[in-house]
């Protein structure tokens, strides 16, 4: 009865020290933007290992592809056009995804931008005017 | 795919070229400001920059971290938009051109931008004017430290701290040792190098990876970074020119260089220079486009120049970026660290702390305060990513935007509107930083610039308008070099 007792307490004290190890070696996203207005952002991610980010656009996943494999905890994703995006984590060496992350892509309305285009220029204009007949008067 | 976790450049070579430049450059400093006696020689050269150093110091002082790091960061983030918008950065230069030849004959014994301001505005403008300059002033320092700290870790896998250490400390070494004239003597020859080795880059890279690959990887994969109607990138082409005029117009590391340059030097070498300096953007910038085609993870957008060129060029590749940059690092980090000093030694230190301060005095508190901004630098830079504005070069960067394209039109309106404003100076500065601040967070880092110059124009020209107040411009001469409270 007593060797029993000490493998079941060694067993129990081997599971809580292994713990935190295995959940560190899940890869999880750190924080994940959940909206970006100019197609881009910076994705990262917590992992013990080498790591698969799979991009997909649309909810069932059809047209996902691995944009990243490797040992770098985190990649920037950029000119991405408006619509829904979503990201899955896994160990490299792994069958399944360990973590998700949707973010959302919404850019500014082209009225805006050429609101500050229009803005911008009318401000650059004054400059070059100011310097070009800027002479001390009086 | 290849990522940070593949360093290129094997790491006894980076700290080989680390050393042999770092030598380098500290010797040319110690031999190029051995004749310095006061703290005119140190820090105005002696007043006589011939066109040959005055055109190459321009360029190569705004061949920067920004230009080599961030113009690749922002092709990669705001596509052919962000890299063209970038190169208009060189509007900065050719129209500070007519502004410096009016500097000289103003204040033909000047010394800051600081002075301008204080004997053209009065003291209120003039203090608001320095938490501008010195703002901008320590988030351009500490976004090249970084750079440094990035290039080398990007390259060959060297600790981040480790690298921006070293090269924060070689700049502040080599500053210290010659002043102006060591910075001036320097950046010529880091001109070259930096004009060599960027022609030579983006030849390999459309050699090794051709137009036509990066074209289909980019509609692929990152579709909007070749859209005309991409909107970021709309809203930050007049941005990024306006913070290059901002930049330019208000530092003190332009008109140091003003007040450096021989008579009628000027307005040739700031024009010369910024012709030299627009295609230098594209160059670098171009190279990120490539970022798809070669399947390159790219962990920080900052990273994303040396990762690039590293991987399209190899060994040899690595090694020249490696210099290349580490030569436009330095050669602004140096400018920056002595005109900065000038300023918080002339402004501050003289024209607040201690009025009657000798010129030995003054020479020596320059030293100082080279080191004390060396250590501040350090530390902000130790905190990249962990605070939300040191977040990456381009979002640090144009945080100052707001600050300093609010400066453009008090700098503007007082060197050539008689009736400008005083405290509409000030108030354009404060509301058109408060605005442009706002405008970076509500809306984003590609606007704040844009926004805090048009508010600083409508304060400038409705308290002009409101209240003029006319000004003698023979003051200026007259007063120069005579802070508040200093005897006559």
């Amino acid at each position: 009865m007593r060797w029993p007792a000490m493998s079941a307490a060694r067993s129990l004290l081997l599971a809580l020290l292994w713990l935190p190890l295995a959940v560190q070696a899940a890869p999880a996203f750190d924080a994940p933007p959940e909206r970006s207005t100019d197609g881009g952002f910076t994705l990262s991610w917590e992992a013990a290992g080498a790591v698969a980010l799979e991009q997909a656009a649309g909810p069932d996943h059809g047209d996902a592809r691995i944009i990243y494999e490797g040992h770098d905890t985190s990649t920037v994703v950029s000119g991405l056009p408006d619509g829904e995006y979503r990201f899955r984590l896994r160990a490299s060496d792994a069958d399944d995804w360990s973590d998700t992350a949707t973010v959302r892509v919404e850019h500014h309305s082209l009225a805006r931008a050429f609101g500050f285009f229009v803005l911008g220029g009318v401000v650059f204009l004054v400059l070059i005017v100011a310097i070009l007949r800027g002479r001390p008067r009086g | 795919m290849n990522g940070l976790d593949a360093p290129i450049l094997p790491s006894s070579i980076a700290w080989g070229l680390l050393i042999a430049f770092s030598i380098l450059w500290v010797a040319l400093g110690w031999w190029l400001g051995r004749h310095n006696k006061t703290a005119e020689d140190h820090m105005l050269a002696g007043r006589n920059v011939g066109m040959a150093l005055a055109t190459a110091t321009a360029m190569a002082t705004w061949v920067t971290a920004n230009t080599t790091m961030t113009a690749p960061q922002l092709a990669l983030q705001l596509g052919v938009w962000g890299m063209l918008g970038y190169s208009l950065g060189a509007l900065g230069l050719i129209l500070f051109a007519p502004l410096a030849r009016r500097i000289r004959e103003l204040m033909p014994r000047g010394f800051t931008s600081g002075d301008f301001i204080r004997l053209r505005f009065g003291t209120f403008t003039w203090r608001v004017f320095l938490v501008v300059s010195l703002i901008y002033a320590f988030g351009w320092l500490v976004s090249m430290a970084m750079a440094g700290g990035v290039l080398i870790n990007a390259l060959a896998g060297i600790d981040y701290r480790v690298g921006m250490t070293v090269i924060l400390t070689v700049c502040v070494i080599y500053t210290l040792l010659g002043g102006l004239r060591a910075v001036i003597g320097t950046d010529f020859i880091q001109t070259i190098i930096i004009i060599a080795g960027a022609a030579f880059i983006a030849w390999l890279t459309i050699d090794k990876v051709g137009f036509e690959a990066i074209h289909f990887n980019l509609m692929e994969e990152r579709p909007e970074l070749l859209s005309l109607l991409f909107p970021a990138a709309i809203m930050f082409l007049f941005n990024n020119l306006l913070f290059g005029v901002g930049e330019i117009f208000h530092s003190n590391v332009w008109w140091s260089r003003a007040f450096a340059f021989g008579r009628n030097v000027g307005f040739r070498a700031y024009l010369l220079g910024g012709l030299l300096w627009l295609p230098i953007p594209i160059v670098a910038g171009f190279i990120a486009l490539a970022t798809p085609a070669l399947g390159i993870n790219v962990p920080a957008a900052d990273m994303v120049g040396p990762l690039v060129a590293a991987e399209v060029l190899g060994l040899t590749g690595a090694i020249v970026v490696f210099i290349v940059v580490f030569a436009a690092l330095a050669s602004s980090l140096d400018s920056l660290l002595a005109a900065t000093s000038d300023l918080v030694t002339r402004d501050i230190y003289r024209g607040h702390i201690r009025p009657q301060a000798s010129e030995q005095s003054q020479f020596r508190a320059t030293k100082v305060i080279v080191v004390l901004l060396g250590l501040l630098t350090w530390l902000a830079a130790s905190y990249r990513g962990s605070l939300p504005i040191i977040g990456s070069l381009a979002e640090l960067l144009y945080f100052t935007g707001a600050f300093v394209a609010s400066a453009i039109w008090p700098i503007v309106a007082g060197l050539y509107w008689q009736r400008a404003n005083p405290q509409g100076a000030a108030w354009s500065m404060i509301l058109g930083s408060g605005v442009g601040l706002a405008s970076y967070f509500l809306i984003g880092f590609y606007v704040a610039a844009l926004v805090g110059a048009a508010v600083s124009l409508a304060v400038m020209v409705l308290s002009t308008w409101l209240a003029p107040r006319p000004f003698d411009w023979d003051r200026l001469a007259r007063d120069d070099v005579q802070p508040k409270g200093s005897p006559a």
